[in-house]
């Protein structure tokens, strides 16, 4: 008798099969764990960089658009193998979580001990909020679709809030040198960067401002928009490059 | 043979330990990595000083300087519309609590006047101990950071003593160390707890290999339980109204939250320190003798001052060629200074109305170890500079002078 893709068991392993397909699924999660600490963090550095570096960059303009918009990609497409091949909705939650791993060890050994920032200066955004929504509505529609719009939009725009009750607070007026700043600011001001001048996070740019002040939810929006049309083709990028050709010889 | 090779491995082992582990100390901040004439035709800077440099934890040191915006600004450098006025230090080891540019307090960014003079004023406070290089130095938009001159800082005592205090429009006195940190690493917690949770609610089950084989043998529903989607609805609906909640929470406590601030400062330039009309200086031709690291200028310079003058320093990029036959005030010793630089081939003053051609001649090693020489392999070669005269009772001229350069091989 021999072993091929079609053997397919009616209910899952027990005994020494149950023990080595267990000790497969730890391999390949601490695999993943470190790859996408890795791989994420870097993506998120490159792409969003400085915005979620420092907190005097935390705008709320670019920061809601760009950051959901680089953030949806990497759980788009791990989503896209976990979901499709093995029915778990816990591909965003996984990305994110490692992300904000990585990003924490960043700022701790990095920013703080290495280059001496106060933490509070450099903290991270978190996207979790709006990836457990990501995971639980692709889980409960299992639709590329409707995960890619309604999934796509809630990823965006739950984005800001979530934010807001840890950021918010570096939002409070201060009179400075003459001028007021928010204390985001003074934190630009006072902790010397040598490489990263004000001038570059002078970002706020256009007219949003004339829509009553209500520049962030226009953010968002636009954000939710893109994130509605990168979600699948991450997706598709994720399908793309994984394989199940190895399981199936198992 | 085989003690050789083994004499070789340990040696490489030593090497590739000791440049692993044993990096030397950054001493620079790429002060010379700009090109020639950028750092000549700029920022032009002069009397850059310090109030002190021995310093405790919350001490505060005061750095004064002005500069010139040169007039023959480069072609290739996008003028100075958004300027930042730095400090270039490994860090932030001091804090930098003010700064005034034309004694106007200014904390952003502005733009600068081609041909404008300027004077500035830095107060940092002392935050780390340790010994420290700085410089002020202007990151300038596209084009990169023009250093000024620096100096070495000694900072002791107590890390922890350091204090920075605020107080908000709200009146709080907030502690900018500390201010939002654990406010962030409860939130930045709870939510991780949250998600765990999530990955742990799937993790404790069988994974990959079971799933893909149940999956594909389209036994799907086994794989998503009722009480999986029953967590995932409360999920759905409870994380959204949470997140609104928690923002409008925020809302409520920080009533008068501002956004960023986005604006920039406008400064206007000092009257003319530089180029102020009593001295006019023509650039004739100007000569780089790549062997002998030396470089002359023949200028005719017109004195329409009172007194008779000489020229007693060239200054390019902060290095200073003196003129050691000119009274003048004595260069300090931290920085980049050709003492006995700088000569002219008359060494009688220029009389009052009188206009006269002469040949300054900038001789040191400097021009190869600032890295200035490279100009005359630039697109642009050019050179800037500032040129300071003394009158016999001490009274300074300043000239800011550009010319193209010629190379000599011999």
């Amino acid at each position: 008798m021999t072993t091929n893709a079609l053997e397919i068991p009616t209910k899952p392993y027990t005994g020494e099969k149950a023990r080595l397909s267990r000790a497969y699924d730890y391999l390949i999660l601490v695999l993943a764990l470190f790859l996408f600490i890795g791989a994420f963090h870097l993506h998120v550095a490159l792409t969003v960089g400085d915005w979620d570096f420092w907190v005097d960059w935390k705008d709320r303009q670019w920061w809601p658009l760009v950051t959901p918009l680089m953030m949806i990609t990497f759980p788009a497409a791990v989503q896209a193998v976990l979901w499709s091949n093995f029915r778990l909705p816990m591909g965003a939650t996984l990305c994110i979580s490692c992300l904000l791993i990585g990003s924490w060890i960043a700022r701790i050994f990095a920013y703080h001990l290495w280059n001496y920032f106060p933490i509070n200066e450099v903290l991270p955004a978190t996207m979790l909020p709006s990836a457990l929504v990501l995971d639980v509505i692709l889980m409960l529609s299992n639709s590329l679709i409707i995960t890619s719009i309604f999934g796509g939009i809630a990823f965006a725009l739950l984005f800001y809030p979530s934010n807001w009750p840890i950021f918010g607070m570096f939002h409070a007026p201060v009179e400075y040198g003459g001028a007021q700043l928010t204390i985001a600011d003074l934190f630009g001001f006072q902790y010397i960067r040598a490489g990263t001048p004000e001038y570059l996070r002078l970002i706020e740019r256009g007219t949003l401002r004339t829509y009553g002040q209500y520049a962030t939810p226009q953010s968002a929006f636009c954000s939710a928009l893109l994130c509605t049309l990168m979600y699948p083709l991450w997706w598709y990028i994720g399908k793309a490059f994984a394989t199940t050709r190895f399981v199936k010889n198992i | 043979m085989m003690k050789t090779r083994k004499a070789l491995l340990g040696i490489l082992f030593l090497i590739l330990w000791g440049l692993t582990f044993m990096p030397n100390t950054a001493l620079a901040h790429g002060e010379k990595a700009l090109e020639p004439f950028i750092r000549m035709r700029t920022i032009q800077w002069y009397d850059v000083m310090w109030s002190k440099d021995k310093l405790n934890v919350n001490d505060e040191v005061v750095i004064t300087g002005k500069f010139h915006v040169a007039e023959d600004w480069p072609r290739g450098v996008p003028k100075p519309d958004a300027t930042y006025l730095n400090v270039s230090s490994p860090g932030p080891v001091f804090v930098r609590t003010e700064r005034y540019l034309n004694g106007q307090a200014s904390v952003s960014s502005a733009a600068l006047k081609l041909g404008g003079d300027y004077d500035f004023k830095i107060v940092l406070k002392a935050r780390l101990p340790g010994r420290y290089h700085l410089h002020p130095f202007f990151n300038l938009h596209d084009a990169g950071a023009v250093m000024g001159p620096g100096h070495w800082f000694e900072v002791v005592g107590d890390p922890a003593a350091f204090t920075n205090q605020v107080k908000t429009l709200d009146g709080n006195v907030i502690d900018m160390e500390t201010y939002g940190l654990a406010n962030g690493i409860g939130w930045h917690a709870f939510w991780f707890a949250l998600g765990a949770a999530w990955l742990l609610w799937w993790v404790r089950r069988p994974l990959f290999i079971p799933r893909y084989k149940m999956l594909q043998s389209g036994q799907e529903k086994w794989l998503i339980t009722s009480l999986d989607r029953k967590i995932a609805t409360v999920i759905l609906l409870g994380v959204p109204l949470f997140v609104l909640g928690a923002n409008a929470m925020t809302d409520r406590q920080y009533p008068n939250a501002i956004p960023l601030q986005a604006g920039m400062d406008q400064i206007e330039p000092a009257p003319s320190a530089v180029n102020g009309g009593l001295i006019q200086i023509k650039v004739q031709r100007t000569e780089y003798r790549v062997p002998a690291r030396s470089l002359t200028i023949v200028a005719q310079i017109y004195n329409a001052s009172d007194q008779p003058v000489q020229v007693g320093e060239f200054a390019t990029a902060n290095v200073r060629f003196i003129n050691p036959s000119v009274g003048q005030p004595a260069p300090s010793d931290a920085e980049v200074v050709a003492r006995q630089g700088l000569s002219v081939d008359s060494a009688d003053p220029i009389q009052p109305r009188e206009t006269r051609t002469l040949r300054i001649t900038a001789t040191d090693v400097l021009w190869r170890n600032e890295w200035l020489d490279g100009l005359i392999r630039d697109a642009d070669s050019r050179l800037g500079g500032l040129l300071f005269l003394y009158d016999a009772t001490g009274k300074r001229h300043i000239a800011s002078i550009s010319t193209a350069v010629i190379p000599k091989f011999d």
